[in-house]
């Protein structure tokens, strides 16, 4: 048992459980907020625990992830557009604490890792992550209007 | 002690199950859905199978919650039809 | 006109072709010859699709 593999559980525990209890109750918007968030939690707990067991190639978890989750958020943003619209989730400050959270992650790996290609692979999936989590974030607050009329 | 995350993992994926069992309405349930095949992902990570998990994750945080969502759609649209028609 | 398209057509591929061929060599594991061809043929492919879906998106 290392700190990665504890850093993990703890993101985990506290990051993924409050967004488990956040899309299991509640309005509709804040169980959206929690789906999105659930991604940007998920995310860096994988590369902890890629760090932690000392598999390189558990990145490429991480690296789908930060690829499909903000997908599937903008499906729900799509497919529930008329129910979103009339009570928009704005959460803005748990994104940029999510957002917060992968950008502690990722530097503090990329120490670890040391410059190399795998760091500039941290680098690629901290950036999709980060990216994905805001446009996710804005499409589910109604934020891209030529999208929904189209 | 790398016991602590996979207890973590399998308490995740067993509120999160229950939670997808509790909540009725469908489009609810596919929000909870997404979560659960993430959670799902994250279990089998942890115990060491990432190839199991980089399939759950292709499959269970996009795909499930699009088609269960799509269906509803249609049976909305389809109930929505058939009540202009009675 | 169409010499000038054509270039740039080409020089768009050519962009494309490069950034997604870096992206792989960041994302393999181990640097060697057949690497090297599948990325080439992968970036290529990722550039055609790459410059269909900017066609597409931007109307043209």
């Amino acid at each position: 048992m290392n700190g990665w593999i504890l850093a993990a559980a703890v993101t985990l525990g506290g990051g993924v459980g409050a967004t488990v209890w956040g899309v299991a109750t509640g309005p509709l918007r804040r169980r959206a907020v929690a789906q999105n968030l659930c991604t940007a939690f998920a995310c860096p707990a994988l590369l902890l625990l890629s760090q932690g067991y000392d598999r390189p190639s558990y990145v490429d978890l991480a690296l789908v992830l930060a690829l499909l989750g903000p997908v599937g958020t903008l499906v729900f943003a799509r497919l529930l557009a008329d129910e979103l619209a009339e009570d928009p989730p704005s959460a803005w400050g748990l994104t940029y604490a999510a957002a917060a959270v992968g950008a502690v992650v990722v530097p503090a790996l990329c120490v670890a890792v040391g410059p190399s290609r795998a760091m500039a692979k941290l680098l690629v999936v901290g950036v999709l992550l980060i990216g994905g989590n805001v446009v996710a974030s804005r499409a589910l607050s109604g934020g891209f209007p030529e999208v929904r009329r189209g | 002690m790398a016991d602590a995350v996979i207890v973590v993992a399998l308490l995740l994926v067993a509120v999160s199950a229950t939670a997808a069992v509790a909540v009725r309405d469908p489009v609810r349930q596919a929000l909870v859905l997404s979560v659960l095949g993430v959670v799902l992902a994250v279990l089998f990570t942890v115990l060491q199978a990432p190839d199991v998990a980089l399939s759950q994750l292709a499959v269970g945080s996009a795909l499930t919650p699009l088609l269960l969502l799509l269906a509803v759609h249609k049976v909305k649209r389809r109930g929505r039809k058939e009540g202009r028609h009675r | 006109m169409n010499g000038r398209t054509t270039l740039l057509a080409t020089a768009e591929l050519l962009g494309w072709w490069a950034a997604l061929a870096v992206l792989w060599l960041v994302f393999i594991s181990t640097v060697d010859t057949l690497e090297l061809v599948v990325g080439a043929g992968a970036a290529g492919l990722g550039a055609l699709a790459a410059r269909a879906a900017r066609r597409a998106v931007t109307g043209r």
